[in-house]
């Protein structure tokens, strides 16, 4: 009797169980990251002079860009998930050390700003901010259009959430708020054509 | 859905690659015969991309949130006492 064949699939690359499991419970994943990294993090941070604050301010940075890259699917891991992490906080505290000897005064700032360099824009950046507008066409739109465009939900889902009756309703209803936000894009870009 | 909103529909087709998109040559044809649909494509394009920001920018919101916590419960309390006795 011939010998049974048996396929083994290979195992998931590891970019992407990770990015299941921050999908599947971010909490739980996020705080597994934290505990294998941070250690290690505090340590680098504190023998070149910083404080405990800092090495807290750079690791959470460093552990923001690293979930945007998992989750939005840019992740290549060639090490385990928390050398790749403390690569990142260790590239982003060294750039704070040089900044701070421009500028010996400040401190990490709190805004999120200092964190653009990390994530090279896809896009060139608009004529004017359509970030400024995002609010105007009231909070349900705002996240009816933010789920669907930047946190990827199927329609089916947001009609759950924001209570439509169908998927089609909930289409219908995510056109019509994107409709609201050009007409408010418009409006202020003719003003600011007028006033020039 | 009005006129206005299959309008939008049409052109996120096209943005967001959608299987229901034209082939590129129908939609070029459809940019010769309608003036206005490549200005609107190309405004719709950077509304997307406001939105995009928008949402990282709201995730990050988010994210901090999450993380002040997660590091107060493993670091903070009795944890903290404990590391000032036993530095790591």
């Amino acid at each position: 009797m011939p010998a049974p064949i048996t396929i083994s699939l290979p195992p998931a690359p590891p970019a992407h169980a990770l990015r299941q499991a921050l999908l599947a419970d971010r909490e739980r994943a996020l705080t597994r990251l934290y505990r294998q990294a941070f250690p290690a993090v505090r340590r680098l941070v504190q023998r070149q002079g910083g404080s405990a604050h800092d090495a807290q301010d750079v690791f959470q940075d460093a552990l923001v860009v690293f979930y945007e890259q998992a989750v939005g699917g840019a992740l290549v891991l060639t090490a385990s998930a928390s050398t790749y992490l403390v690569g990142i906080a260790r590239h982003r505290w060294q750039h704070e050390l040089r900044r701070r000897a421009r500028l010996p005064a400040e401190t990490l700032p709190d805004d999120d700003a200092h964190l653009a360099a990390e994530e090279p824009e896809a896009a060139p950046e608009p004529a004017f901010a359509v970030l400024d507008y995002v609010e105007r066409p009231g909070a349900k739109c705002k996240e009816v259009l933010l789920s669907f465009y930047y946190f990827q939900q199927p329609l089916a889902q947001i009609a759950v959430a924001h209570g439509y009756r169908s998927v089609r309703s909930a289409t219908v209803q995510k056109f019509k708020c994107l409709e609201r936000l050009r007409a408010s894009v418009r409006a202020a870009f003719r003003a600011e054509t007028i006033e020039y | 859905m009005r006129p206005a909103l299959e309008r939008l529909h049409l052109i996120e087709q096209q943005l967001l690659n959608d299987p229901a998109a034209l082939p590129a040559a129908d939609w070029h044809l459809r940019q010769l015969l309608d003036s206005e649909l490549a200005t609107d494509t190309a405004a719709q394009q950077q509304l997307y991309h406001g939105l995009r920001r928008a949402g990282r920018q709201q995730l990050r919101h988010e994210l901090r949130h999450e993380l002040r916590q997660i590091h107060a419960r493993l670091y903070g309390g009795h944890w903290a006492w404990l590391r000032r006795l036993w530095p790591m």
